[in-house]
């Protein structure tokens, strides 16, 4: 680091956390239902339900979610070595996605013996950790088939993710098929990543997940920057790398999980933040990881009250997953053009 | 594919990956709940959900304590009324906004989070699972319990049930006819064993040739043709009248033997049984005379 990264360093997170703020605020202040702040602050109804009860804690929820894919992609990128990297392309949120809806098939199978055992089943808890199990087998699956000759090479871990997404997207329309036509719309839906209102408690649980498995990636960030250097280099710099890997396999997966089990695929986070924020940042990740997750929870947050707002003439709103693939989409393919020119 | 048609594919909904409900015992068998606290004796803004419910509340007689429906409600009595979403979408802002003292839920959709969430912002909300013809009558009971006219609501259902009595009884002296209904055709889904057209199809002398345990089944193609119906019926009622002959391939449909549904009140499970039943019954027996 130079002498001014520590400057750069507080000034980036400080920006970072007054970002977070703005949005939160910004989502909290505008609805499809114009409401007075000072009328719910004061605890006047309906306005201080809306304010308080529906906007704030979906405003949280996009946060925790937006932190978790921008810093899942973040770590992905420096472990792939490729700025195309990113938990929804590589088929990681594919596979969160594919694990929680087993879980959910499995809690409706049961609930036909016992409807207790299948409500538990169904619960939040299970389900999250049928998605971070499905996004941990499916990482580990990219990372394996992405070596040829015994080298990760980026461009097929990346087809791998691809097809490994379209094969999950397949297995899931399958099992869609099994469930009652009322719960398959609802799968649906979930799947295309939106964010709705969840209990307190799936909230807090997964903030703590998410808040953890962040956590783990910003300590390991320092080894990052060395596993970006490549295998060998980080092993010659006294880095266990199958550990370090390992760990960071494990936190980016269990930080998608988690995002993918509240709210479904929203994808392109963990491409669009992370790449805008080294721009800001720079490529240290130290500084990068943290800057990326607070940063991410400011996009995911303003993108849904975007959502909420663009289409109100219409009475409906898309979910989230729609309007960040609409600008990811794009900004993927501009990405890969400009990467193959410096390639 | 049909707003209110049950596969609602595209519909939007709150996420809840977390839930799958157990199977739920419809209104008549008692699976109507209270969520939230309880409304006042006589609830005076009501916001309704569903709009079978809506169609409940105006057939009580009591549409004025309406403030609030859904996106798909086309009854005259409420179409001056703020849209609080769809029927899968509920905004709990706008229902809230409202500031309704009761909301009214037809628990067949996948709207649980948002109206969790209204509910447990101090909304009292009346659950209301209906599935079957039975469920129908029990709602004009809860609803007009609810809405503290409990004799209203036990006049609404008698009402019902002596239509419902009146249609099986002139069905009764005539014979079944076999019966395809066809709610989408691009796939073909059709009403299935269990679904609310199937019970309404039985009462008005109806025999539902779609087998399987999927009330709303995608159904193969070739299996129709080989049920062979003695009559399609085309309730897919907001597509394009000859977009039919795409099921040419079913020999009711070569022959001319389609009968059309002027609109979707066998899809509604609601007050509108009664020109359902009636509609049902002229489509499936067309040589019969006017009651």
């Amino acid at each position: 680091m130079s002498a001014a990264a520590p400057g750069r360093a507080s000034a980036a997170l400080a920006l970072g956390l007054a970002a977070v703020a703005l949005s939160v605020a910004l989502s909290c202040a505008l609805g499809p239902q114009p409401i007075s702040i000072g009328a719910a602050l004061s605890g006047l109804e309906p306005d201080r339900s809306i304010l308080l009860g529906l906007r704030l804690p979906r405003a949280l929820l996009g946060a925790v979610v937006g932190c978790a894919l921008a810093a899942s992609g973040t770590a992905l990128q420096a472990l792939l070595r490729n700025p195309l990297a990113e938990p929804f392309v590589l088929g990681v949120s594919g596979g969160a996605a594919l694990g929680g809806t087993v879980v959910l098939l499995a809690a409706a199978a049961v609930a036909r013996l016992s409807g207790a055992a299948g409500a538990l089943l169904a619960s939040a808890p299970p389900v999250v950790l049928g998605a971070v199990a499905g996004a941990t087998g499916s990482t580990a699956l990219v990372f394996a088939l992405g070596r040829i000759g015994g080298r990760l090479v980026p461009e097929a871990a990346l087809l791998v993710g691809i097809v490994f997404n379209a094969f999950a997207a397949g297995v899931i329309t399958i099992l869609k098929v099994l469930v009652p036509p009322e719960q398959a719309a609802r799968l649906l839906y979930w799947l295309m990543g939106a964010l709705g209102y969840e209990t307190a408690g799936t909230l807090a649980a997964g903030a703590v997940l998410v808040g953890a498995s962040v956590g783990a990636l910003v300590l390991l960030s320092g080894q990052l920057n060395l596993l970006s250097l490549g295998d060998e280099e980080a092993a010659s710099l006294g880095v266990h790398v199958g550990r370090a890997r390992g760990a960071v396999f494990l936190a980016a997966s269990t930080a998608t999980g988690a995002a993918v089990a509240l709210s479904g695929m929203v994808g392109f986070v963990g491409l669009i933040v992370p790449h805008l924020v080294r721009r800001l940042a720079g490529p240290d990740h130290r500084l990068l990881v943290p800057a990326s997750a607070l940063f991410g929870a400011a996009f995911l947050v303003l993108a849904d009250a975007a959502a909420r707002l663009a289409f109100l003439p219409l009475g409906s709103e898309p979910p989230v997953g729609a309007l960040t693939a609409f600008a990811g989409g794009p900004f993927f393919l501009w990405l890969l053009r400009r990467t193959e020119r410096r390639g | 594919m049909r707003p209110l048609s049950l596969a609602l594919a595209l519909a939007l909904l709150a996420a809840a990956p977390a839930r799958a409900e157990a199977p739920r015992a419809g209104a008549a068998a008692g699976g109507a709940e209270w969520l939230g606290p309880r409304p006042p004796a006589s609830p005076r803004r009501v916001v309704s959900l569903a709009p079978s419910l809506t169609d409940t509340v105006v057939a009580l007689g009591e549409g004025a304590r309406l403030v609030g429906v859904t996106r798909y409600d086309d009854a005259p009595e409420v179409k001056g009324l703020p849209r609080v979403g769809g029927f899968l979408d509920p905004s709990p802002e706008a229902v809230l906004a409202l500031r309704p003292d009761l909301v009214l839920w037809l628990t067949d959709g996948g709207a649980f989070p948002a109206v969790r969430r209204i509910a447990a912002l101090g909304i009292p909300v009346l659950a209301l699972p209906v599935v079957d013809v039975p469920d129908v009558l029990a709602c004009a009971r809860l609803v007009g319990a609810a809405l503290g006219d409990a004799a209203a609501g036990e006049r609404l259902a008698r009402s019902l049930e002596a239509a419902i009595g009146r249609a099986s009884r002139r069905a009764a002296a005539l014979p079944r006819v076999r019966v395809l209904m066809v709610i989408g055709r691009e796939p073909l889904v059709v009403a299935g064993p269990g679904s609310y057209p199937d019970a309404l199809l039985s009462i008005a002398g109806g025999a539902n040739v779609a087998e399987g345990d999927r009330p709303w089944p995608v159904y193969p193609v070739e299996k129709a043709v080989a049920a062979n119906p003695d009559l399609v019926l085309d309730a897919a009622v907001n597509e394009p009248v000859e977009g039919i002959a795409r099921l040419a391939a079913i020999l009711a449909v070569r022959a001319g033997r389609v009968a059309r549904l002027p609109n979707d009140d066998a899809l509604r499970p609601g007050p509108r049984l009664v020109r359902a039943l009636d509609d049902l019954f002229r489509a499936l027996h067309p040589e019969a005379k006017g009651p």
